[in-house]
């Protein structure tokens, strides 16, 4: 079945307009490639797509190194926000992208949802 | 990014313009080539040895440069035999070569100029043994395909290892290198 880009994206774009300091979301392939995303304006689609998937791929890698199991998310935190990395299904990877004021509890249920649905278009 | 020397030594030779009268030519001179060629892994070592590093990487290990040079030898003449023909065993014999090369640590920097020397070395002796110019080039021709497997080695060693230890995808690697290679 084809990917419905329209709907993925408009799960997208719900996200990020709904989730109070969600500043920008992508659904990206193991491969890099951007699927679709909303993205604050300067930010490069390319560059932000290979970045995410390098990152949750060798993060993967390290947990799997380090006996962590599997991982959930990879969790980049700095002093002007956050960066979210959670595997969605096996061919895409969703990036967040958090102000520093966002409130992790109901940014990580928030990811949760969107996950469930990605997943159901994705499958 | 597992190469497949055959492949490989099929583009190379076409893209090097290597062609069947170069074989030949190169095949009709066997005889010549192994008589010359200890004095060309004089002059490849020579060179290499001249370089500090180099010579520490050459003597590291009891008798390395003995093999190293006696390996040459039967490198240089199989640049004549073609061993089965430019085939198969050609093909995985100018891959392992390469490989050795990435293990011992000879990199592309140092081996690119050595086998210009020799070509130099090997120029002069095509004059002092009358030997035609034609002769010169197709060598010129195979040595540039052997110098494209050694150089490959070293990309497919580096990149195989990166991908191995962080588990990326070759489609995600080449665009991470060209994405940084744009912003450089």
């Amino acid at each position: 079945m084809a990917l419905n880009l329209e709907k993925l994206s408009s799960v997208l774009q719900n996200f990020v307009s709904g989730t109070a300091d969600v500043q920008g979301a992508a659904l990206v392939t193991p491969d890099g490639l951007p699927l679709t995303s909303t993205l604050p304006s300067g930010m490069d689609e390319e560059r932000v797509s290979a970045m995410s998937a390098a990152m949750l791929s060798l993060g993967e890698r390290i947990g799997s190194e380090l006996a962590r199991g599997s991982i959930d998310r990879i969790f980049v935190e700095g002093d002007k926000g956050y960066g979210i990395l959670t595997s969605c299904t096996e061919d895409a990877v969703f990036l967040v992208l958090a102000d520093k004021a966002a409130k992790q509890g109901v940014l990580m249920l928030e990811i949760k949802r969107s996950l469930a649905e990605l997943k159901l278009l994705l499958a | 990014m597992a190469l497949d020397p055959r492949q490989f030594l099929a583009r190379m030779t076409q893209r090097m313009g290597f062609s069947d009268a170069d074989k030949q030519l190169l095949k009709s001179n066997a005889e010549w080539g192994l008589t010359i060629a200890p004095d060309m892994a004089d002059a490849f070592y020579d060179y290499l040895g001249r370089d500090e590093e180099m010579s520490q990487i050459l003597n590291a290990t009891d008798g390395r440069i003995h093999r190293l040079r006696e390996t040459f030898i039967e490198w240089f003449h199989e640049m004549f035999t073609g061993m089965d023909d430019w085939g198969d065993n050609y093909a995985d014999r100018r891959w392992r070569i390469g490989l050795i090369h990435v293990r011992v640590g000879i990199g592309p920097q140092h081996v690119v100029p050595a086998m210009a020397t020799v070509m130099a070395k090997v120029g002069d002796r095509l004059k002092t043994d009358d030997q035609a110019d034609d002769l010169r080039d197709a060598l010129s021709r195979s040595c540039m395909v052997d110098l494209a497997f050694i150089e490959q080695a070293y990309i497919e060693a580096t990149s195989t290892a990166v991908l191995r230890e962080t588990g990326w995808t070759e489609g995600l690697f080449r665009r991470l290198v060209a994405t940084g290679a744009g912003a450089m």
